[in-house]
C-alpha cells in the first residue's frame, strides 16, 4: 500500500518508529416501520491511525481525510503529541517482519442476497412479528451487513490484514394486554446474510414478551440466581478489567496483586479463547501482530495470568498473551478476544434443582457497575423457577453484589455449555448463591 | 467546506429522482484529548474526522448514507443508490440556497483553532491531581482528562437552507480511587461546556480535585445499602438524570412518532405531580447541551416540556413533524455525519421550586439520599427506567445516617413523575453524553433537590 510506506517513511525520517493503522468499512442497514422501509442506510469509510515512538515516548493521531497533507499533519501531530508523554522503554514497536492475513473464506464469506432482498427480509421480520397476538408495534427492528478491513503496517515490517463480515438482524416488540406491557426482542448474528433465520427471531421475541407481560416483582431478600446465556456474559464483560494487564500497571485493577492467588470457586476455569473460529472473537493474530493462543485466565479458581500486549508484557517481565488492541484513533491497550468457561460436573438437573431466579434481563449495566470495587447494582427480569419449571415471571426487581465476592459463591457449574447471542462467549450455566434482590 | 455549486449539483440530482427533501450535512471535527495518570501524562491524542451525510427523504421514508471524499460523481452515486427502488419523476427541481451564519451564541475564545494548549491544560490536570492526592494517603490513584473538539458543520436541503455553524467544546474530569488496603472505592468530578479552555477560568482544579478525593473517600465508608420501595431525596445537578431517562427520552419524536412512548397519546394531559414543571432549553449560553442551529440547520430554541405537570410539547425534528403533526422544535441532533438526525435532548431540567433540602430530609422515616447520580437508561415502550446512585446516604427519623454503596433506583416514567412531592430551589445543572438512534450527543441535565415518595432501591444489604 502506497500510502503506508509513504507514512512509515516521514515516521523513519523523523527518527522514530512507528505503525500505521488504516480501517475501513462499508454497511448496509434497513429499518421497517407499519409494513413499509423507514430507514435505509449506507456508508463507507476509512481511517488512518498513526502511532510513533521516539525516545521512549508515544503518541497518536488520526485522519480521515487520505490526501498528502493531511496525513502528514496526522504524523506531525503524532509526534509533537509524544513529546509530551511519559517516557515508557516498555512500548516499542514490536520486531514483527511479517505479512498476516485472515481467511476470506471463513471471515468474510460472500453470498448473494440482493439488497432488494434484505428490504424484503427486515420488511417480512416486522410484518410477521407485528402480526402475532398482542403485539401493539414492532418499534424496534433492523438488519444490518457490515463488512470491515483493518491493515496494520509497522516500520518493523509487519503487514497484516484482517477482514471480518457480521450480518445481524433484531426485533423488539411492544406487547399490551389490559393495563399490562412489555417490550422484549431477540436477534441473531451470522456471517452470511442467508444464515439469518427471521422465523426464529421472530418467534423468539414474541415468546420472550408473552414470557414476560404478567410480571411482577419478588419480595426483597437473597437467591440463588442463574443468568441466562446472554446475561453471564454480560456479567464477566462488564468486570472483565480484573484481567486486565493495562489496567493492572496503571494501578486501578484490585487484583493486580492476586496472581496466582484463589479468586473463585475451585471448580472455575475461565479462558481467553480467541481459537475458536465458530464464534465472532475468533483470531489469528492481535493488533501488534502477535500470535493468539488460548490462555488460562482462571485455573481451578486461581488468577493465572492478566491479558498481555507487549507493553505490559515487558512491564511485568512476561510473554505477550497476544491481547494487544488498538483503532486508528487509540492508544495501545488489552482485549478479550471472547470468554470461555470450562464445563463444571453438575448435570443440568442438579444445576436448576430447587427454586432459584433465572436472570433474563439485566439493565443498567454500563452504569451501574463499579470495577474498580466490583460493586454492582442493576435493574433485572427474568423468572422464579423450580426444578427447572418457570414458575412465574418476574419484572422489576434489582440485583446487586460484589462480582468478585459472588466468584467465590458458585454453587453450582452446569456441564453444557452454550454460546450467547452475539457468539463472544462459550458458558455453561453458573448457579449463583444467596444474591440480594430487591423487589 | 464543500463547494455551493457541488453541494447544487447533488442536491438537484436527489430531485431529479423524485426525492422530496435532500439534505447534505458536511462535517468537519478537530479533537484534542490528554489524560493524565500517577501524576504523569499518559497520554496526548488527536485527529481530524471529516465526512459528508447525505440524506434523501421519499414521504416518511429515510435514506441515508456517507462518505469521506468531496467529489460530486461520489456524492451523485450515493445519492442514485440510495433512490434506486423509489426513484420517480420529480415535482420540483432547480434549488438555489439562501445562506445564513447563525447569531453565536456561545463564542469560543481558546479554542483548538488558535492551539491546543497542552502546557496549560496539563497544569491543571496534574494540579487536581496534586490536590486529591493531598485531602488523604488512602487516594491511591488518580486519572485525568480533558477533552476539546471543535466540530465545524455545514448544511446544504432542498428547501433553499444553507447554514454553517462552529462548536467548540470542552470537558475536563478527575477520577481517585481510595484504598484501606482490602477495599478500593472511587470518586470523581468533571466540568465542561461549549465554550473554549477559556472555560479553566470557571472551573477550579483544587474543586475538581478535591471533590473527586472526596467521594472516593465517602464511598469507600460507604455500607451496602438498603433494598425496597422507599422515599428518595434526590441532589441537585445529575440528579435531573432522573427526569432525562424517565421523561425526556419518552417526549422525543423518535419514541412517539412509533407509539413507542407511554406519552404518545398524552398532550394536554396531567402526567406529573404538578410541583413539576420541566423545560429542555437549547439557548442556554455556553452549556455544554446548547447549540446555535441544530444538526438540521433549523435555530434552536428553549421548550417548554411540562408546565405545573401538564404535558406542552413533545422535541421534534424534521422527520419527527411530519409523522406526529407537531411543530419543530431545533432539536435535531446527531453525533456526526455518520448519523440521521433524530429528535435528541439539549439541556434538560425540571425548573426550580420553593422546598428546602434539609426539610425534605427531615420528612423521610427511613429511606435514601441520593446526593450524586450517574447514568442510566430506559425502554420507551414501556417506560422501565434505571439509573445508578454514585453518591447515597441512609435517612433513617429524617436525619442522614451513613453512606451507601452499590444503589440503583428503577421505576417508570409515569409513575416517578407522580411521586416526586417536593422541588427545591437549589438547582444546578452538569454535563453527560446521551446515546440514542443518532448517536452519542453531548447533553446536560439539571435540577434542584427533589423528593421521590416511593422508587425501589436495589441494594445490596
Amino acid at each position: 500500500m502506497e500510502i503506508a510506506e509513504r507514512v512509515l517513511q516521514w515516521v523513519t525520517e523523523a527518527g522514530a518508529t512507528g505503525d500505521l493503522m488504516v480501517a475501513e468499512g462499508s454497511s448496509l442497514s434497513l429499518k421497517a416501520r407499519d409494513g413499509e422501509l423507514e430507514e435505509h442506510k449506507v456508508s463507507s469509510s476509512q481511517v488512518f491511525g498513526v502511532r510513533v515512538i521516539k525516545d521512549d515516548k508515544a503518541g497518536v493521531a488520526y485522519s480521515e481525510a487520505a490526501d498528502t497533507a493531511a496525513l502528514r499533519l496526522m504524523v506531525d501531530h503524532a509526534l509533537v503529541n509524544a513529546t509530551y508523554a511519559r517516557t515508557d522503554t516498555n512500548e516499542q514497536i514490536p520486531d514483527t517482519e511479517i505479512a498476516l492475513a485472515t481467511d476470506d473464506a471463513l471471515l468474510a464469506p460472500i453470498d448473494n442476497v440482493t439488497v432488494e432482498e434484505k428490504i424484503d427480509t427486515v420488511l417480512r421480520l416486522e410484518r410477521e412479528l407485528a402480526a402475532r397476538d398482542k403485539v401493539k408495534n414492532v418499534p424496534y427492528n433492523g438488519v444490518s451487513d457490515v463488512t470491515a478491513a483493518q491493515r496494520i503496517f509497522s516500520t518493523a515490517g509487519l503487514k497484516a490484514v484482517s477482514r471480518v463480515r457480521a450480518c445481524f438482524s433484531q426485533a423488539a416488540a411492544l406487547v399490551e394486554e389490559g393495563d399490562k406491557n412489555v417490550m422484549e426482542g431477540w436477534g441473531q448474528g451470522a456471517r452470511r446474510f442467508d444464515e439469518l433465520d427471521i422465523d426464529n427471531i421472530v418467534e423468539t421475541a414474541h415468546a420472550n414478551c408473552l414470557a414476560l407481560l404478567h410480571g411482577e416483582a419478588v419480595p426483597s431478600g437473597h437467591y440463588d440466581v442463574i443468568f441466562d446465556a446472554q446475561c453471564q456474559p454480560t456479567m464477566f464483560s462488564t468486570f472483565s478489567m480484573m484481567f486486565s494487564a493495562k489496567a493492572a500497571k496503571d494501578g486501578i485493577n484490585p487484583m493486580r496483586d492476586k496472581v496466582g492467588e484463589a479468586i473463585g470457586d475451585p471448580r472455575l476455569n475461565l479462558f481467553d479463547s480467541p481459537l475458536m473460529d465458530d464464534g465472532f472473537g475468533y483470531a489469528l493474530f492481535d493488533d501488534e501482530g502477535s500470535p493468539t493462543a488460548r490462555t488460562a485466565l482462571i485455573a481451578a479458581g486461581n488468577l493465572e495470568t492478566f491479558i498481555h500486549n507487549s507493553a505490559t508484557a515487558a512491564h511485568f517481565g512476561v510473554q505477550t498473551t497476544g491481547n494487544g488492541a488498538r483503532s486508528p484513533r487509540s492508544t495501545l491497550e488489552v482485549q478479550l478476544h471472547q470468554f470461555e468457561i470450562g464445563p463444571g460436573d453438575a448435570d443440568d438437573d442438579a444445576v436448576t434443582a430447587g427454586e432459584y431466579l433465572e436472570l433474563t434481563d439485566l439493565t443498567g449495566t454500563h452504569s451501574g457497575a463499579n470495577a474498580v470495587a466490583g460493586d454492582f447494582s442493576f435493574g433485572a427480569s427474568g423468572f422464579l423457577c423450580r426444578d427447572g419449571e418457570r414458575i412465574q415471571p418476574v419484572r422489576n426487581i434489582t440485583v446487586a453484589g460484589n462480582f468478585y465476592e459472588m466468584l467465590n459463591k458458585i454453587g453450582l457449574i452446569g456441564k453444557t455449555r452454550r454460546w450467547d447471542m452475539n457468539r463472544h462467549a462459550f458458558m455453561p450455566p453458573i448457579r449463583f448463591s444467596d444474591v440480594a434482590i430487591s423487589g | 467546506m464543500l463547494d455551493t455549486p457541488i453541494a447544487r449539483s447533488v442536491i438537484d440530482h436527489a430531485l431529479s429522482l423524485g426525492a422530496d427533501f435532500a439534505e447534505l450535512f458536511i462535517e468537519r471535527n478537530q479533537v484534542n484529548s490528554i489524560s493524565t495518570l500517577s501524576s504523569e501524562v499518559q497520554a496526548v491524542q488527536s485527529g481530524i474526522d471529516f465526512g459528508i451525510g447525505v440524506r434523501v427523504v421519499y414521504g416518511t421514508k429515510v435514506l441515508y448514507g456517507y462518505t469521506n471524499r468531496t467529489e460530486k460523481d461520489e456524492l451523485c452515486r450515493i445519492v442514485t443508490e440510495l433512490s434506486a427502488k423509489d426513484s420517480r419523476d420529480p415535482e420540483t427541481s432547480g434549488v438555489s440556497f439562501d445562506f445564513s451564519v447563525p447569531r453565536d451564541i456561545h463564542s469560543a475564545e481558546r479554542t483548538l483553532t488558535k492551539g491546543s494548549e497542552v502546557e496549560s491544560k496539563v497544569e491543571f490536570l496534574l494540579k487536581a491531581d496534586r490536590i486529591a492526592r493531598a485531602v488523604s494517603n488512602m487516594i491511591s490513584q488518580t486519572r485525568g482528562g480533558c477533552l476539546q473538539r471543535e466540530q465545524c458543520v455545514e448544511i446544504f436541503t432542498s428547501e433553499g437552507l444553507h447554514a454553517s455553524d462552529i462548536r467548540n467544546y470542552i470537558r475536563a474530569s478527575l477520577s481517585a480511587i481510595a484504598s484501606n488496603g482490602s477495599e478500593q472505592a472511587t470518586g470523581g468530578f468533571n466540568d465542561g461546556g461549549l465554550i473554549g479552555w477559556e472555560i479553566q477560568e470557571a472551573i477550579d482544579a483544587e474543586k475538581t480535585g478535591s471533590e473527586a478525593a472526596r467521594q472516593a473517600l465517602v464511598n469507600l465508608s460507604a455500607k451496602a445499602c438498603p433494598s425496597g420501595r422507599m422515599p428518595v431525596v434526590i441532589g441537585p445537578g445529575f440528579g435531573g438524570v432522573i427526569f432525562h431517562e424517565a421523561c425526556g427520552h419518552l417526549l422525543e419524536t423518535t419514541s412517539v412518532a412509533k407509539k413507542a412512548s407511554v406519552f404518545h397519546d398524552k398532550m394536554g394531559e396531567l402526567i406529573a405531580n404538578p410541583v413539576v414543571s420541566a423545560v429542555d432549553d437549547g439557548t442556554m449560553a455556553k452549556e455544554w447541551g446548547s447549540i446555535n442551529i441544530d444538526d438540521e440547520g433549523m435555530p434552536t430554541q428553549r421548550t417548554q416540556l411540562i408546565k405545573d405537570g401538564q404535558l406542552t410539547s413533545f422535541l421534534a425534528d424534521r422527520i419527527g413533524a411530519e409523522q406526529t403533526g407537531h411543530d419543530r422544535t431545533g432539536s435535531g441532533r446527531r453525533q456526526s455525519y455518520k448519523f440521521a438526525p433524530a429528535s435528541r435532548m439539549r439541556n434538560t431540567f425540571i425548573e426550580p421550586g420553593e422546598a428546602d433540602l434539609d426539610d425534605m430530609i427531615a420528612s423521610v422515616d427511613r429511606g435514601i439520599y441520593a446526593s450524586h447520580m450517574g447514568g442510566g437508561s430506559v425502554q420507551p415502550g414501556t417506560g422501565e427506567f434505571n439509573f445508578a446512585v454514585t453518591e447515597g446516604y441512609y435517612i433513617e427519623k429524617g436525619k442522614v445516617q451513613y453512606p451507601v454503596k452499590a444503589a440503583t433506583l428503577i421505576s417508570t416514567g409515569p409513575a416517578v413523575l407522580k411521586e416526586i412531592s417536593m422541588v427545591g430551589s437549589d438547582f444546578a445543572l452538569a454535563c453527560g453524553m446521551c446515546g440514542s438512534v443518532s448517536g452519542a450527543v453531548p447533553t446536560t441535565v439539571g435540577q434542584a433537590s427533589l423528593k421521590v415518595d416511593d422508587i425501589l432501591v436495589g441494594g445490596n444489604a
